[in-house]
């Protein structure tokens, strides 16, 4: 900004408030209205003044030099923390970067709800959002940040701009280096990976033990059966025939035990949500009853009750009917 | 004889009995897998805590060790405190930072800065330890990851930077040190590459804000008791207000509070698998006591007594439980290996950290359960057996 235009802003902040004060000794609704209204502009003309004359007058020290917040600032409390100290939209706290020092006043001027993200969920302790400038204050880092993010325009070369721009910045960083955002997620994303991984394995082992457990009590549920069937063979149906029925019983029997355990799934996916989401206050969902999840239970019980059915059937058809009875 | 009548039972039908031994067996090896994973985490947490003997750790006021970036000030004068006390025996203190790495393959490491003669967060597998020289060029101990990852080898000159301006292409401090040994690190990932060096050198490295500075701190009490490690933690908390003493047993139960989810899974998984186990003996003994009616009931009618029959109905479904445990346990360590294998690629975790740990008191414990429910389960129908009527049983067989 130019010394003129400068102090042409400044003046002109200053002709508003005195309006604004010979509004306000009015005492009129509509004059208050527009108080309000005309004296945020001042005060931020006033400030903009201000800000820019500091700037002429001594050389900026870093980019957060001749800031000037509102003497309260305001922040972002998370929605738990709210919950367990008993605070409130308003309410003024002091915060200070280490214990035991005196800190900033600041308001609470946002309660936020924690994102349903699983690296999250076991972190028990509480978050507060400042702005960025308030939080380098606070901690006396000044012009330092942790990371920032970048984005890239998108460009006709053969490589991504992602890849080209990571590249150049690692060419000359010093002290620092960037990545892409895949790669972050990459990183990030491995502790889901290895539940993931370790979910597929339990997995794995419940389904063999499942699988085992239902061939076994088919086998048996039809070799039970073995007199009816003597009996079917002794009055001429065909083996063919036998086994059939046999397959189709198995198969319903298979069918009405899916159907079952998915009405026991969901039931049992809504208590693990219910307790989880309450032992770690998170909107999370813990447990999931999917299409695919239905559909692999199902297939694999239905083929496991034809096989078992098949095979018991087959067996027993190839035994004369008279042995089945025991004669 | 009763052993012979139950095996000669049990291999009447081979294909029934292995598979139930095979069921049986993956019950089994899924139970025992979740003991190890529940009591394993635990067992494992405290024997890397007590790694060194250190029952107390010291934090910033609120935090866990290394949870959070904060730092003690006054440091110097805490340590003194602790040192001063008659029930301490000896206090660790510890900074931690990253350091850059001009000259090297890896732009940064992490460092810790230790006491030589009280540290305990390292073991020195090769070379000399950390040395305070007099001369500018310190010793400072690596780990294997950190000489494979930045290229260099034991005897190496390098020079660590702290104070990276990166606008000005600039570091505030820099120092030359000299790699003399490697260390196998307790609490530090496998992958994070990690140094050890002197704690005045790395607090120098720092600037003046860090020179009484330490991240944590480690006590070990004299008497190693829990009682009296409780009375130096409440004594440290009430003497040192800005820090938080944490005892090896609060640290094992924040962690177990952390890691409540796999001892939830192993709960629900081992009560899932000792009911398949229960199920699958139960459904078996009662479908072969109802086929054996006849045969249970010429039995009675020759003269054995209901608690013959009992016992030896009792005795199918130990055998066939006690088959299936055998061979659930080795199954039940291999697949545990695998699981484990699995969870170790967590980030962050301690490289000496595993989740499922053998101890023959957990296998013993999950067994004898299985056992206990396999017995349980063939109580019903062997009580059904011993009680089957004998002349409606036998004139049922006769008929047909």
């Amino acid at each position: 900004m130019s010394r003129g235009s400068t102090r042409g802003t400044d003046n002109r902040a200053r002709a508003l408030l005195s309006i604004m004060a010979s509004l306000l000794n009015q005492q009129a609704a509509w004059g208050r209205l527009l108080c309000i209204g005309v004296l945020l502009f001042a005060a931020q003309q006033s400030l903009v003044a201000q800000g820019s004359q500091a700037a002429r007058t001594n050389p900026p020290l870093s980019p957060t030099f001749g800031r000037q917040p509102p003497a309260v600032r305001g922040i972002a409390i998370d929605a738990r923390m709210a919950t367990d100290l008993a605070l409130h939209i308003g309410d003024r706290l002091q915060l200070s970067a280490k214990p035991g020092e005196r800190g900033d006043s600041v308001r609470v001027d946002a309660i936020v709800q924690r994102r349903a993200d699983p690296a999250e969920v076991a972190r028990q302790d509480y978050r507060v959002r400042l702005h960025l400038d308030h939080l380098q204050t606070l901690t006396g880092a000044d012009d330092r940040v942790d990371r920032f993010a970048v984005g890239v325009r998108r460009g006709q070369r053969s490589t991504s701009p992602s890849d080209s721009a990571v590249a150049r910045i690692n060419a000359v960083a010093f002290g620092f280096r960037a990545h892409r955002s895949r790669d972050v997620a990459v990183g990030s994303s491995r502790t889901f990976r290895v539940v993931e991984r370790f979910h597929r394995a339990i997995g794995i082992i419940t389904v063999v033990a499942s699988a085992v457990f239902l061939l076994c009590l088919l086998l048996l549920t039809v070799e039970e059966r073995r007199r009816d069937i003597a009996a079917l063979r002794l009055m001429g149906i065909s083996r063919a025939t036998v086994v059939q029925s046999v397959v189709i019983e198995a198969a319903f029997v298979a069918l009405i035990g899916s159907a079952l355990g998915a009405v026991i799934g969901w039931i049992a996916s809504l208590l693990v949500n219910a307790h989880y989401q309450a032992v770690y206050r998170t909107p999370l969902r813990f447990a999931l009853v999917t299409p695919d999840i239905l559909g692999f239970a199902t297939v694999l019980s239905l083929a496991l009750g034809v096989g078992a059915g098949a095979l018991a059937a087959w067996r027993l058809v190839r035994t004369p009917p008279l042995v089945l009875l025991g004669r | 004889m009763r052993v012979t009548m139950a095996f000669a039972t049990l291999r009447r039908h081979p294909a029934r009995t292995v598979l139930a031994i095979i069921g049986i067996a993956v019950a089994s090896a899924l139970l025992l897998d979740m003991v190890m994973l529940a009591t394993g985490m635990s067992d494992s947490f405290r024997s890397l805590l007590l790694a060194r003997g250190y029952q107390l750790r010291v934090a910033p006021k609120g935090t866990l060790p290394f949870d959070s970036e904060a730092t003690i000030d006054g440091a110097d004068a805490i340590v003194a405190a602790l040192r001063a006390s008659p029930d301490i025996r000896a206090v660790s203190p510890i900074l931690g930072a990253t350091l850059a790495l001009p000259e090297s393959r890896i732009p940064s490491t992490f460092a810790l800065g230790i006491e030589p003669a009280v540290q305990g967060d390292y073991t020195l597998e090769s070379g000399h330890d950390v040395v305070i020289a007099n001369d500018a060029i310190a010793h400072i101990v690596a780990s294997q990851t950190f000489l494979t990852r930045s290229g260099h080898v034991i005897g190496d000159t390098i020079t660590l930077a702290a104070g990276i301006d990166a606008q000005l292409r600039t570091a505030a401090r820099t120092r030359r040190v000299m790699l003399s040994g490697v260390g196998r690190f307790f609490y530090i990932p496998n992958e994070t590459p990690v140094i050890a060096l002197p704690l005045p050198v790395l607090r120098t490295m720092l600037g003046a804000g860090f020179t009484d500075r330490m991240s944590m701190a480690m006590a070990e009490v004299r008497q190693n008791d829990s009682a009296h490690v409780e009375l130096a933690r409440a004594w440290i908390a009430t003497t040192q207000p800005r820090i938080t003493a944490i005892s090896t047993d609060s640290a094992i139960r924040q962690v177990e509070e952390r890691l409540s989810y796999f001892r939830q899974l192993a709960f629900v998984l081992g009560a899932i698998s000792l009911a398949i186990g229960f199920l699958l003996v139960a459904t078996l003994i009662t479908l072969s006591v109802n086929e054996r009616r006849g045969e249970i009931a010429v039995m009675r009618a020759i003269g054995t007594q209901k608690r013959g029959v009992l016992q030896q109905v009792m005795l199918e479904g130990l055998m066939l439980s006690g088959a299936g445990i055998v061979v659930g346990l080795g199954l039940g360590v291999v697949t545990a290996q695998w699981l484990n294998t699995i969870l170790r690629d967590f980030p962050g975790l301690p490289a000496s950290f595993d989740f499922f740990v053998w101890s023959a008191r957990a296998a013993w414990r999950s067994l004898a359960l299985l056992l206990v429910a396999g017995g349980v389960a063939g109580l019903l129908p062997a009580w059904r057996a011993a009680s089957i009527p004998v002349a409606r049983a036998l004139r049922d067989e006769a008929i047909g």
